[in-house]
């Protein structure tokens, strides 16, 4: 009975031979196999040689596999900053699907836990080399929604443009919706209501004060005050799309060097996948001070 | 009590995988038995099954499936169907399309899903194997709503949005009966507006071998007389697989949408032999309390009946059992009302019977003939006493009975009127 339940199943092992290389190579291949050829070749490549560089190319490939056809070309390009489930449309249980496969070709183990704060493709790429590598990954970037951004926040309404916002030490991403109510828009432009591309500007600046106050690390006992924090210059700004009410933008903001007084970054806000703002450097001041003994403003641990 | 109709029908079949297909094999007689390669190793002596044509659902991986078009499935809903309820997914579309539903229809509190599978064990037993050899966490995320029984409601229910009540009958060769009994009350009772109601199998090695050495299959090798209910050589049943989906709906509703019921469900009854696990009650005791349960539920009596499609599988036993059953209730009527078994054509098709069945006595009633019971060369003495047409013949029956009857002795009967 056993034979004839097994001969209907192709693609399983008889446990006599599971150890064999041989072997080991038939199962990846066979649980790579909807995967381009490429991908299957970096995998056997990181398998035989431990070539961490081989990771990346994994990686992509295995989310290739998983992602509809008409998204594919999306990952073409720079993927890094797509986020699995808004940008790629992959629902939380493909999510595990590529989890498990990626954990069979690198044989490591992500954790319920850590998977939560994996969320764009770069994130994912970073966690998976530094569990090969040995070597801690960096703290997870954590969702700040609405209510705790304007606690953070010392700009605040008709003046702040972040709804929700996910920081983390390398990266700090924030979406805002256009309501068409903004205060600005009673004479920008008179019956043609346009964002300002100056008001985006400023919005890509609000995320980099949260991402001083609420996601860089600092020394134990600091903390950065938020009263300090002044825009100082910005350049390479290039603006490639109108924005109306109802656009939702998609915020990014990625630290280049950030060391006090002065904080560094370079920035994109996109609609969906079209560019809207692409800035090369948007420069903050700031300034660090004791932290309060009893109970810090903000955590900086991200615990 | 409310009235309740059928105003939508879905057939995935061996006989057909259109309404129009399906009214076409049951005019001429035309069976869906083939041999079956699945079945072709040697240590199976039964060769004959009634596959279901154009999808090819056999390989491991779903995403290997071949579907045929006009049905598209995108990856994160295949990956958690068995291939039963790929079947009753694309039937559920025809019955949607032809009751001419609108998305608000399908989507409400007040419409709802009664499923009847007996789960995908060749799917399980994949991920058993899989989780015995590679490890517990390499088993698909999604294996076990694409296994147990129940799938086909988790996977449709959630796929197709709905959001009345449903559940899943689990009676076996009954099961797809019970859910129209069920989904009727339902509606009788003003509990829900309109229900789907889907019976549907796998139909492959798996689902259908395990009857073998319970020496119920036929193991005759011609695809022409394999399946012979009331046959004197009949030696067992043909296993089948798909899925068939009625859309069933208050009066109120049929009103307001102008829909044009194809059958009118007049009322159902149930009884159980309480004899034996697998063996019908010789003297069809259960199937005979189920049809006189029936009868007055409908507030009819023999003499109103038309035509029966009786459950007969094509096995000695069963078939007798059922034609013990028919003469105690029909009477003096026994001579005079029309009873085929489809499933000389059809094939078996286990939780799936009852509905596509069912589906059977409405084309029948809606468009005027009664399906002939085919494959019979010499007629079993069993049926003494008993009108078994052999040939459809062109006569509008007004009031159909469907037999139905699963493991544990378990029977059901439908009253179906003509619209």
């Amino acid at each position: 009975m056993a034979e004839t339940l097994t001969s209907a199943c192709a693609p399983v092992l008889a446990p006599s031979v599971k150890s064999s290389v041989l072997d080991d190579e038939a199962v990846l291949r066979e649980s790579l196999r909807r995967c381009a050829p490429s991908t299957v070749e970096a995998a056997l490549a990181y398998r035989s040689t431990g070539d961490t560089s081989q990771l990346p190319a994994i990686i992509l490939g295995i989310f290739e596999r998983f992602v509809e056809p008409d998204l594919r070309p999306r990952l073409a390009g720079e993927s890094d900053d797509l986020r699995v489930i808004e940008d790629l449309g992959l629902d939380s249980l493909t999510m595990m699907e590529i989890v498990m496969l990626v954990e069979e070709v690198t044989r490591t183990r992500i954790e319920n836990e850590e998977l939560r704060g994996l969320v764009t493709i770069g994130d994912i790429k970073t966690f998976v080399e530094c569990r090969v590598r040995g070597v801690p990954p960096p703290a997870p970037a954590k969702t700040v929604l609405g209510d705790e951004v304007r606690a953070i926040m010392p700009i605040q309404a008709p003046f702040l443009f972040l709804d929700d916002a996910r920081v983390g030490p390398s990266q700090a991403t924030a979406s805002y919706r256009i309501t068409g109510q903004e205060f600005f828009f009673a004479g920008h432009f008179k019956d043609n209501p346009v964002m300002p591309a100056s008001i985006m500007l400023e919005a890509l600046g609000q995320l980099g004060v949260l991402h001083l106050l609420a996601g860089l690390p600092v020394d134990e006992g600091k903390v950065v005050d938020a009263s300090t924090i002044f825009f100082a210059s910005t350049d390479g700004v290039r603006c490639a799309r109108v924005c109306k009410p109802g656009d939702v933008l998609t915020l990014t903001l990625k630290p280049k060097r950030v060391k006090a007084p002065l904080a560094v970054y370079t920035g994109t806000i996109r609609v969906g996948q079209e560019k809207a703002v692409s800035v090369e450097e948007i420069t903050l001041t700031f300034g660090v001070v004791d932290a309060p003994t009893a109970a810090p403003a903000v955590s900086m641990t991200q615990s | 009590m409310r009235r309740v109709f059928i105003t939508g029908l879905g057939f995935i079949t061996s006989i057909g995988n259109t309404k129009a297909a399906v009214e076409q094999s049951l005019r001429e007689l035309r069976h869906g038995m083939a041999r079956y390669p699945a079945f072709e190793a040697d240590n199976s002596p039964v060769k004959i099954t009634a596959p279901v044509r154009e999808f090819q659902t056999d390989a491991e991986d779903p995403e290997d499936w071949v579907i045929p078009a006009p049905y598209t499935i995108k990856r994160e809903q295949l990956r958690s169907l068995a291939p039963n309820s790929l079947y009753a997914a694309c039937a559920l579309q025809q019955a949607i399309a032809d009751a001419r539903l609108a998305p608000e229809d399908v989507s409400n509190e007040n419409t709802g899903l009664y499923a009847a599978s007996a789960g995908s064990p060749g799917i399980l037993a994949r991920q058993v194997n899989r989780m015995n050899q590679l490890g517990v966490m390499r088993c698909p995320p999604l294996g076990v709503v694409a296994s147990i029984a129940g799938s086909v409601q988790f996977n449709l229910v959630s796929y197709f949005k709905i959001k009345g009540a449903s559940t899943g009958f689990a009676s076996a060769c009954a099961a797809s009966a019970h859910a129209l009994g069920f989904a009727f009350d339902e509606i009788a009772l003003g509990r829900q507006k309109r229900m789907f109601v889907i019976g549907a199998e796998d139909g492959n090695r798996e689902t259908i071998l395990p009857f073998a050495s319970m020496r119920a299959l036929s193991l005759n090798t011609d695809p022409d007389t394999a399946s012979r209910p009331f046959d004197k050589r009949h030696d067992g049943f043909v296993g089948t697989g798909g899925g068939t989906v009625l859309v069933v709906e208050s009066e109120d509703e049929v009103a307001r949408r102008g829909a044009t019921p194809y059958a009118e469900v007049l009322g159902w009854g149930q009884a159980s032999d309480g004899h034996n696990i697998a063996i019908s009650h010789p003297e069809g005791l259960g199937l005979a309390a189920a049809m006189r349960r029936a009868l007055a539920s409908a507030g009819i009596t023999a003499a109103d009946v038309d035509y029966i499609n009786a459950h007969a599988t094509s096995t000695p036993i069963g078939d007798a059992s059922e034609c013990k059953a028919l003469r105690s209730v029909l009477g003096e009527q026994a001579s005079r009302v029309a009873v085929s078994s489809t499933k000389a054509l059809t094939g078996h098709g286990l939780s799936l019977a009852g509905a596509m069945e069912a589906g059977f006595c409405a084309l029948a009633l809606k468009h005027g003939f009664i399906p002939g019971s085919a494959h019979i060369t010499e007629l079993d003495p069993a049926c003494d006493g008993l009108n078994i047409v052999r040939t459809t013949e062109a006569v509008q029956p007004r009031i159909a009975l469907n037999n139905s009857s699963g493991f544990g002795g378990a029977n059901v009967c439908v009253v179906l009127k003509a619209p």
